[in-house]
């Protein structure tokens, strides 16, 4: 059922799966992108490229299927970003999301301390119990990254979060600041993001970043700490719907 | 007894001893103390539930005898002519502790650095020496060594299959999985008939860590690190990624110019010492049949080409050679991949190692892009290199057979 021929990855499918639970008022924090499947591509004459992809999404820690989605990717030529229908059928119900929303929100909220780290997952693929959530809130941060900078050619993952630091806030939202490396294809490159993240459940992620690109000019010791102050020097702010 | 003088005149002798009780053992340790003996004990006395194994020279004998019979300690020749085999049965034997060692001790669940794998790539052919062999094929960039382990039950010219691993040094479950399959390879023969059918026509040769400097470093300095090390003048920016370097439409679109970019082709085909060392090999050796190199991360299975997006001419073969391996891979796990040409696949790009060898004559040219899917990347977690090695074998096997059976 799938077309092996033109069946490039689209990492940045996240986010849409957010866009419609938001159409819906909520916000899904705790869900992963997983199988995607092209079914047709189909070439517009004189406007551009449609992709007819079917996918599934997993629920971050337990793997289990959360939702199944189909959409059609409209790239017109000369915009980089498509426009989108899509439909999901979900295996759990708007009140069973909102709960997960909410136990995933508390697990965060528990820490008494911020939550400080880096290199999560570490050179060895370990995720710390401690370091899970706020990982799988970057996945989700990172996705609204790679919608905006994604194209029909250039996708993204992220790799690693390679540093992460949590604000605590006055109000009820939580506030993390990240460093994650963006797995570039198929240029390969490792983009450096910074990115804020805010989150209140029920209401959409508030994401800001500012990306550069880590191999240029010269090597340091810790490349993290790397700046180029290429071109990239654009503050981003994915403002909340409300 | 005269006739057993006789029969070993001027032979060392091996003599199995059985002692019956711990003084008995005592008696052998004391015997060990006697230098001007020149015993050479092979299984020292510790315990009587042990047996003790003394090469004794001809000269020492009697004196050796004498001293067990006096004090009642059971003794048996083991070896009547030592000359002869000597040395093949301590060999077997340092190989038998060490098997025991390695397979007790080496982690193969687990990532390693470079000079663990290299000692554990040395105990494998020390192992198994009568079928692995290491081989070295040049250095890298920065003076490391590059072994490939050869796997061959004799004759000269065999036709062979050439394995890669780690030509990107972040793809950690490569070098893992290589590792891994080169024990199997060797523990397999033997054993699995149909590794041991395909050994007994064709030769396997695999190259465990094809970048061995951007692994250090990726250990070392930048876990995300891909290309070679090698530094040109005047530029700030190191290393080539090695699979753009291949003569193979080289420096045409999927590969960059810009030295500093991870996909950058280098100044000209096969400028990398990683690649020219393989490709002088390959081309030396003249008899390879199977060129498969293996990355990750996607979950993929794929032939040429890559530099154009054309299909091969052996396309409706290597498809099927594909498909197959892919269902076999994943028969074991789950696991799905996706098979079809690179630039159908992934994405165009030039100057691979596989369109290399295919255009240098090498049908069965395929590259694996192992586990995941982009969940952990390139960080999978060590507890999925076994699996992962182990289903991707199914996949190899699979291939292998194919060449074994369709000699061209």
């Amino acid at each position: 059922m799938c077309l092996a021929k033109n069946n490039k990855q689209f990492p940045g499918l996240i986010y849409l799966f957010s866009q419609t639970a938001t159409g819906q008022n909520t916000e899904r924090a705790s869900i992963f992108f997983s199988r995607s499947c092209l079914l047709l591509f189909q070439p517009v004459l004189g406007t551009g490229h449609k992709y007819y992809l079917q996918f599934t999404t997993e629920d971050y820690k337990t793997r289990e299927n959360v939702g199944t989605c189909l959409a059609i990717v409209f790239y017109l030529k000369r915009k980089p970003t498509p426009t989108v229908n899509i439909k999901c059928t979900y295996t759990k119900d708007q009140k069973e999301v909102q709960e997960d929303d909410h136990r995933f929100y508390q697990k965060i909220r528990q820490h008494t301390k911020p939550i400080i780290g880096s290199y999560i997952p570490d050179s060895y693929g370990n995720i710390e119990p401690a370091f899970e959530s706020a990982w799988a809130l970057a996945v989700v941060g990172s996705s609204y990254i790679m919608w905006e900078k994604s194209t029909e050619n250039l996708g993204y993952f992220m790799a690693q979060v390679k540093h992460v630091k949590q604000w605590i806030s006055k109000d009820d939202s939580i506030d993390f600041d990240y460093a994650v490396l963006l797995h570039e294809i198929p240029t390969q490159e490792m983009i450096l993001c910074h990115m804020r993240v805010i989150w209140i459940p029920n209401h959409p992620l508030k994401v800001k970043y500012f990306c550069s690109s880590e191999n240029q000019s010269a090597e340091s010791e810790d490349v993290s700490g790397m700046e180029s102050g290429s071109a990239d020097g654009i503050l981003n702010e994915r403002a909340a719907n409300f | 007894m005269n006739k057993v003088y006789f029969f070993f005149l001027n032979r060392d002798q091996v003599l199995r001893i059985r002692a019956s009780s711990d003084d008995q053992i005592d008696k052998l340790q004391l015997l060990e103390t006697l230098e001007h003996l020149q015993l050479d004990f092979w299984l020292h006395p510790s315990n009587p539930a042990l047996p003790v194994d003394i090469r004794v020279p001809f000269g020492s004998l009697q004196a050796v005898r004498a001293f067990l019979g006096y004090h009642d300690i059971e003794y048996s020749i083991l070896i009547e002519d030592v000359q002869v085999i000597l040395n093949e049965e301590k060999q077997e034997m340092i190989s038998n502790q060490r098997r025991e060692r390695s397979n007790s001790n080496f982690n193969y669940g687990a990532y390693h650095s470079l000079d663990a794998i290299y000692k554990a790539i040395d105990d494998l052919a020390a192992e198994y020496h009568g079928l692995v062999s290491k081989l070295q094929i040049g250095e890298s960039y920065e003076k490391r060594p590059l072994y490939v382990l050869k796997f061959s039950t004799g004759g000269p010219d065999r036709p062979a299959i050439w394995l890669d691993a780690g030509i990107h040094a972040r793809e950690w479950v490569t070098q893992a999985t290589a590792l891994w399959t080169a024990q199997k390879i060797a523990s397999e023969y033997g054993n699995d008939p149909s590794i041991t059918s395909l050994l007994d026509t064709m030769d396997i040769f695999l190259l465990v860590v094809t970048n061995p400097d951007g692994y250090v470093y990726s250990h070392a300095k930048n876990r995300m690190w891909r290309k070679t090390r090698s530094k040109a003048a005047g530029s700030l920016c190191v290393g080539v990624d090695p699979n753009r370097n291949w003569d193979a439409g080289f420096g045409g679109p999927g590969s960059s110019d810009q030295r500093c970019s991870d996909s950058y082709h280098g100044p000209h085909a096969n400028s990398e010492v990683e690649v020219k060392s393989i490709v002088d090999f390959i081309k030396k050796h003249g008899n390879i049949k199977a060129f498969l190199t293996i990355h990750s991360y996607s979950q993929l299975l794929m032939y040429p080409y890559g530099y154009k997006c054309t299909e091969p001419a052996d396309y409706r073969e290597l498809d099927t050679v594909g498909k197959a391996a892919a269902n076999a891979l994943t028969s074991l796990h789950g696991t799905s991949f996706k098979v079809g040409t690179i630039c159908s696949t992934i994405y165009q790009a030039s100057g691979g190692s596989i369109d290399w060898s295919y255009d240098f004559g090498i049908k069965y040219s395929f590259a694996f892009e192992l586990r995941d899917t982009g969940r952990y990347g390139f960080l999978l977690p060590a507890d999925q290199i076994i699996p992962t090695a182990e289903e991707t074998w199914l996949g190899l096997k699979s291939i292998m057979e194919h060449v074994r059976d369709h000699p061209y």
